[in-house]
């Protein structure tokens, strides 16, 4: 009996002692230490970091024009002194009321930041990426581009959104050039291509055109409308204008026709560009956006006699972590529905559905107090969160 | 929609494509095939108008946060205002400062609260013919400040000061199913 005794104290001890020693922690420091370690920031900026040797742009548009800056300084200098002086304009201003115009401003920019802009927003697009590759230029000619809508205006600026009825009939482009000079325009759309990827659709190509007067120029490729497939987002069209040094003949392109080939329509920029390099270069730029709109049903069907197309965007599936033989402390009904065939459960809730429904009825009338029916005794608890899912209309039921 | 069988392995094997949309089609390509099965569109800003594309995650401890598409910035030096948007990026795509000639050319005082209402004004221009309709703002501005007069002559000029939250593809398990953004035309 003693013996017995202290044997159980004896162990009462050893696992006092056990719980009074004092172990140091499993837990050890997550990650590198904090000298060692990165930052988000910094470690995104390692990933994505890009050898300026290697990833350089090249500029081949047109050389900075001219001016005499010493002057234009003076000039300014000079303005801004009469400003100052003027009495009239402090007391506008000190009651806000200064008359400013925007139309102004923004004709004044188009004068002398514009370029600068338009090469960051064009780049913010991806449109030099996507048209030319690894070079770049500054548009340091201006057009003004204005489609024509039930006698509105519509103009184009620099990703604008302009819907595909808009733009049915080809735009008034005008732009500011000498007599002599040629130029080439183009409309491109890099992103609605049906069949490839990393192709375009040539929109409008129009050439040697005589000192800026479009209507004069040579129509290469005829106007097409934008017909953005539905479904497939916002899709960029880019005018480009290109400045001639001689004239070209454009023949081998060259398709006028009324019929529409979207195969003679497929285009790359830079093989177009590569292959008239010495002769032509960039100058303009202007670009707006257009997604799908119900005009576009019709298009398809008359124009490009096809049936339309309809797309989806595809998202990446959900992880489902591999399936375990005894799954603990899962509810049953839930853990086997995520490793059903998906076709399968579609297939059993449309023939519910079809059950209930009579060609020639109306449809039974949704319950005033779903949660107010009565279970029966013997329904078990998962069918009951069936029958609930499908009275509240959560969930699946939704999609079909 | 069902995307078909076919289509269902190419997913599989697709690798992470970022910044490409890549769009399914719901008829099978046998029956015509004048478009393909996977259409790509480039626009690097097309996902954020569909309001699918991610806003950088990861800086919740950061006040204010990174989660945006757009940003409105405002910095004032000893002499001008200058009114930006800032992509999360860190790309700065659309830029309106006292110190642009054409601006400066209109105004009396670069500081005064007329330049902040021009700037507030041309930004808003500027963004709505690029194509950007909201962003979000950061600033609390004083009552009768001039930040605030730049606020809302952005917001009159139809920019709106704040943005959509992402819109998440919901599992066929899950209860609720958001309405699509991009189903409106």
């Amino acid at each position: 009996m003693s013996l017995s005794v202290t044997c159980l104290l004896k162990k009462q001890n050893r696992l006092l002692t056990f719980l009074s020693v004092r172990h140091r922690s499993q837990r050890r420091n997550l990650g590198k230490p904090i000298t060692a370690a990165q930052t988000l920031e910094e470690r995104l900026e390692e990933m994505n970091f890009k050898d300026p040797k290697i990833h350089f742009k090249v500029d081949i548009g047109l050389p900075q024009p001219l001016k005499d800056k010493k002057k234009e300084t003076a000039k300014r200098i000079e303005y801004l002194k009469n400003i100052k002086c003027n009495a009239e304009l402090e007391k506008l201003a000190r009651d806000n009321e200064l008359p400013v115009s925007l139309e102004e401003i923004s004709n004044d920019w188009s004068k002398t930041n514009a370029p600068l802009h338009i090469k960051k927003i064009a780049e913010y697009y991806g449109v030099y990426e996507h048209l030319f590759g690894d070079a770049y230029f500054l548009p340091y000619i201006q057009m003004n581009i204005n489609y024509q809508h039930d006698s509105q205006e519509v103009p184009v600026y620099r990703g604008n959104i302009i819907k595909p009825y808009e733009a049915v009939n080809s735009p008034k482009v005008e732009f500011e050039a000498s007599e002599k000079s040629l130029w080439t325009l183009m409309l491109t759309n890099p992103d609605g291509h049906l069949q490839k990827e990393n192709s375009e659709y040539i929109h409008w190509l129009v050439g040697n055109i005589p000192g800026g007067d479009v209507t004069k120029g040579e129509t290469i490729i005829s106007y097409l409308q934008p017909f953005p497939a539905r479904g497939t987002g916002y899709q960029r069209m880019i005018f480009v204008l290109y400045q001639q040094t001689c004239e070209i003949n454009f023949s081998f392109i060259k398709s006028v026709s009324e019929k529409i080939d979207l195969d003679k329509r497929t285009f790359s920029t830079f093989n177009f560009y590569q292959s008239k390099q010495d002769i032509i270069t960039p100058a303009g730029l202007a670009f707006y956006q257009t997604d799908w709109d119900n005009s576009l049903t019709e298009f398809y069907h008359n124009k490009l006699m096809m049936p339309e197309p309809i797309y989806e965007y595809d998202f990446p599936s959900p992880y489902i972590k591999p399936q375990k033989w005894f799954p603990l402390k899962e509810p049953f009904n839930l853990y086997m529905d995520k490793y059903r065939d998906e076709k399968q459960i579609a297939k059993e809730f449309l023939l519910r559905k079809l059950k209930k429904t009579h060609p020639f009825q109306k449809p039974e009338p949704s319950l005033k107090y779903p949660c107010a029916v009565p279970f029966k005794k013997s329904t078990p608890s998962w069918l009951k969160l069936e029958m609930k899912k499908e009275r509240l209309r959560w969930g699946r039921i939704n999609d079909y | 929609m069902y995307v078909c069988g076919t289509s269902k392995n190419l997913i599989r094997n697709a690798i992470n494509i970022s910044n490409i949309t890549r769009y399914s089609s719901s008829a099978s390509t046998e029956d015509s095939p004048s478009y393909a099965q996977f259409v790509y569109n480039r626009n690097p800003r097309n996902l954020e108008k569909l309001r699918i594309a991610y806003k950088p995650a990861g800086y919740h401890l950061d006040k204010p946060g990174r989660e945006f598409w757009h940003k409105l910035q405002v910095t004032t030096s000893k002499r001008h205002v200058t009114a930006s948007v800032l992509h999360h990026t860190g790309m700065v795509p659309i830029l309106a400062t006292t110190a642009e000639w054409a601006i400066r050319k209109q105004l009396f005082s670069t500081l005064d609260k007329m330049a902040y209402i021009t700037i507030g004004k041309v930004l808003a221009q500027r963004c709505l013919e690029s194509g950007i309709f909201d962003m979000i703002n950061t600033y609390e501005a004083l009552p009768g400040s001039k930040l605030e007069a730049l606020l809302q002559n952005l917001i009159k000029s139809g920019v709106r000061l704040e943005e959509y939250p992402r819109y998440k593809s919901p599992h066929p398990w899950d209860r609720e199913r958001p309405e699509k953004p991009w189903e409106h035309y």
